[in-house]
């Protein structure tokens, strides 16, 4: 008999992230293809919305380790709280999910590498199904394993998607990036007789060594691009960090709309980190996503590829973006941006339309 | 001022080079055989980082940068004397082929394991960049932390060291945090911090001199080991000691395949297709 399917639940200020409720969703797929509960992890202070919240997103089972030296995440106490835990079980969960956020991939090698098992990073798409290993050097590996975690991720700067699994050991854990599954449909009430396992906080000297001075939360101020309808993005195309200044102003000329950017320009520094799409930053569903100047590989894709609307600019016809992307314009984006901008600044004016269309 | 001696390492590793074409498939595959091979751009700001904190430790603090892979592989530990490191050490042996993270990471611990029995104490910092840009998985750092339990710091944008502890700033969702860690302490560093700085010409002509000597001498500073050396079992290693594989790889098809494509026309006349084509835009143009 599998183990259950658990997700680790993450939390700010006693909130649950949006990720964990989209992993319950999808994790409630696998839970159900392995006829296992899906059971989710709750650890943080004060946490007893947070466990209706769960509960109402699909938990059949919370594990609430519910401690004020638990308030923020720290790696230390958070992996000693799931390490302990787990250890103590004799059929670990098959599948344990966290999010590919910065404390996923804080927490997860740590929890990994304690129980030495498999993790794969960044995770697009999960699933549950067989495999069958046949050859190999070491021969206790060999056999048929029916129920494995199927987790696929992009293969480096290539057009392949790899899956990646390892029914060896359980848990199989995985990170799966924010933003990839939809948010899942939540109940109206917590159902009744969901168990809530209060777990011991037994945490130890050395959890202690690193100790949190300061935390700027930039709530008010911070850019999510994942909110907006339309965004306006860049890549290496732009020549410059100059560039961004154009794309700002055709992003101006819309409403609720943002900057995106390639993994490119944010390494160069033309632009801020949370300003990327794909991969290695956020997952986008804009209304209308304009790709200017970016050649579409497959780690910026995978982030914006599911916006209703994908307009591309690029000089290069052979660029991979005008394969995916749903009108594709061929030219200097330093012409067509501010012939765009001009263009939409003057439709606005409905009369000016009128004589236009007249 | 501080005046603890600092044993500082940096993790450090060659990927293949994608800024150049060569070893790109015409479908977007790559030949890694034929690919050209560079300095992890991300391990390049945990270089900085270590010779930085190397200034910050006494006088007698040395930075050794350490590498697994392939023989070629050693360009980028010259690379990383040629910046200023004081040694170098390099993991190389078949049996590591196919290693996932956690293998990599058993590795590379064992590694560091001998160099700290080599050097008489166990390190006091470890650097590495963030992610490669080749396995993009950002959990080899994390997993290596764990089992030299090590405290960590992931995303790390800023730090100093004074006596026992380092002080840090690191990115965490939605801010960044302050943080106080007692060493010995394994810290990514975020792409935000410094560039690395141009190698110096004494250590390029170091490199030159090193590379004309004895091979008693080479190995002074570039130490070759296999996994014999440092005692790390064969079944926990590579393909073996690799708890994932890859069972299968597909290429994304074109996912709309339908793109309306805009060409060969005046600027003007092409935005004037797109815009009349897609109304959509203009319900979220600004009144």
């Amino acid at each position: 008999m599998a183990g259950e399917v658990m997700v680790v639940a993450e939390q700010v200020g006693s909130k649950v992230a949006p990720v964990t409720l989209e992993l319950l969703g999808e994790g409630k797929k696998l839970a159900q293809k392995l006829g296992v509960n899906l059971s989710c992890f709750v650890i943080g202070h004060n946490m007893q919305d947070a466990v209706q919240e769960v509960i109402k997103a699909g938990a059949q089972k919370v594990y609430l380790a519910d401690n004020s030296e638990l308030a923020e995440y720290k790696t230390l106490h958070y992996r000693r709280v799931i390490v302990d835990e787990l250890s103590k079980w004799t059929t670990p969960p098959h599948t344990l999910l966290m999010g590919s956020t910065t404390t996923g991939r804080d927490l997860a090698p740590r929890v990994a590498a304690f129980f030495e098992t498999g993790l794969t990073a960044d995770t697009i798409e999960l699933d549950i199904g067989p495999y069958e290993h046949t050859s190999g050097t070491d021969e206790t590996k060999l056999g048929y394993f029916p129920e494995c975690l199927y987790a696929s991720r992009p293969s480096f700067g290539e057009s392949l998607k790899a899956r990646i699994l390892g029914p060896w050991k359980d848990p199989q854990m995985a990170t799966i990036r924010p933003g990839v599954f939809p948010k899942p449909e939540m109940m109206e009430s917590a159902p009744e007789g969901i168990e809530v396992v209060n777990v011991a906080c037994s945490f130890q000297g050395c959890d202690y060594r690193v100790e949190i001075k300061e935390t700027i939360r930039e709530l008010e101020t911070k850019v999510d691009i994942t909110a907006a309808d339309v965004i306006v993005a860049g890549g290496y195309g732009l020549g410059s960090g100059e560039g961004i200044d154009l794309l700002k102003q055709l992003a101006d000329c819309f409403e609720n709309s943002v900057i995106g950017a390639s993994r490119k320009i944010v390494d160069l520094s033309w632009i801020d980190y949370p300003h990327q799409v794909g991969q290695t930053g956020k997952t986008v569903r804009p209304k209308i996503y304009i790709a200017c100047g970016i050649s579409g590989a497959l780690q910026h894709r995978v982030g914006m590829q599911k916006s209703d609307h994908i307009i591309a600019i690029n000089k290069d016809p052979d660029a991979p973006i005008f394969s995916f992307a749903d009108h594709g314009i061929v030219g200097d984006l330093y012409q067509v941006i501010p012939e765009m901008i001009n263009q939409l600044k003057s439709n606005r004016n409905v009369e000016n339309k009128e004589l236009k269309n007249a | 001022m501080n005046n603890k001696d600092l044993d500082i390492y940096v993790l450090i590793k060659q990927v293949p080079d994608t800024r150049s074409k060569a070893g790109v498939n015409p479908d977007g595959t790559i030949d890694r055989a034929k690919a050209g091979k560079m300095l992890n751009p991300f391990d390049a700001y945990a270089l900085q980082a270590a010779l930085n904190a190397k200034k910050m430790g006494g006088s007698n603090s040395k930075v050794t940068a350490v590498t697994m892979g392939p023989p070629p592989a050693i360009d980028i530990l010259y690379q990383a004397l040629e910046h200023g490191v004081d040694k170098t050490l390099m993991l190389s042996d078949r049996r590591l082929a196919a290693s996932d993270t956690l293998a990599t990471s058993y590795a590379l611990c064992q590694t560091l394991e001998y160099a700290f029995k080599q050097n008489g104490r166990p390190g006091d910092l470890i650097f590495c960049g963030l992610q490669t840009t080749d396995g993009d998985t950002a959990q080899v750092g994390p997993e290596i932390s764990e089992r030299l339990d090590f405290t960590q710091i992931t995303y790390c944008e800023d730090f100093s060291i004074s006596d026992d502890e380092v002080h840090a700033k690191k990115i965490i969702e939605g801010g960044t945090q302050l943080v106080k860690a007692q060493l010995p302490t394994l810290i990514t560093i975020a792409n935000s911090y410094q560039k690395l700085k141009y190698k110096t010409l004494r250590g390029a002509q170091f490199v030159q001199d090193i590379k004309r000597s004895s091979k008693e001498k080479q190995a002074k500073y570039v130490e070759i080991i296999d996994l014999d050396a440092c005692h790390a079992e064969e079944l926990r290693c590579g393909l073996a000691g690799s708890p994932t594989i890859v069972s299968k790889t597909w290429k994304i098809g074109v996912v709309g395949g339908n793109c309306t494509m805009h060409q060969g026309k005046s600027v003007t006349e092409l935005v004037t297709e797109v815009v009349q084509d897609l109304p959509v835009l203009e319900e979220f143009v600004k009144i």
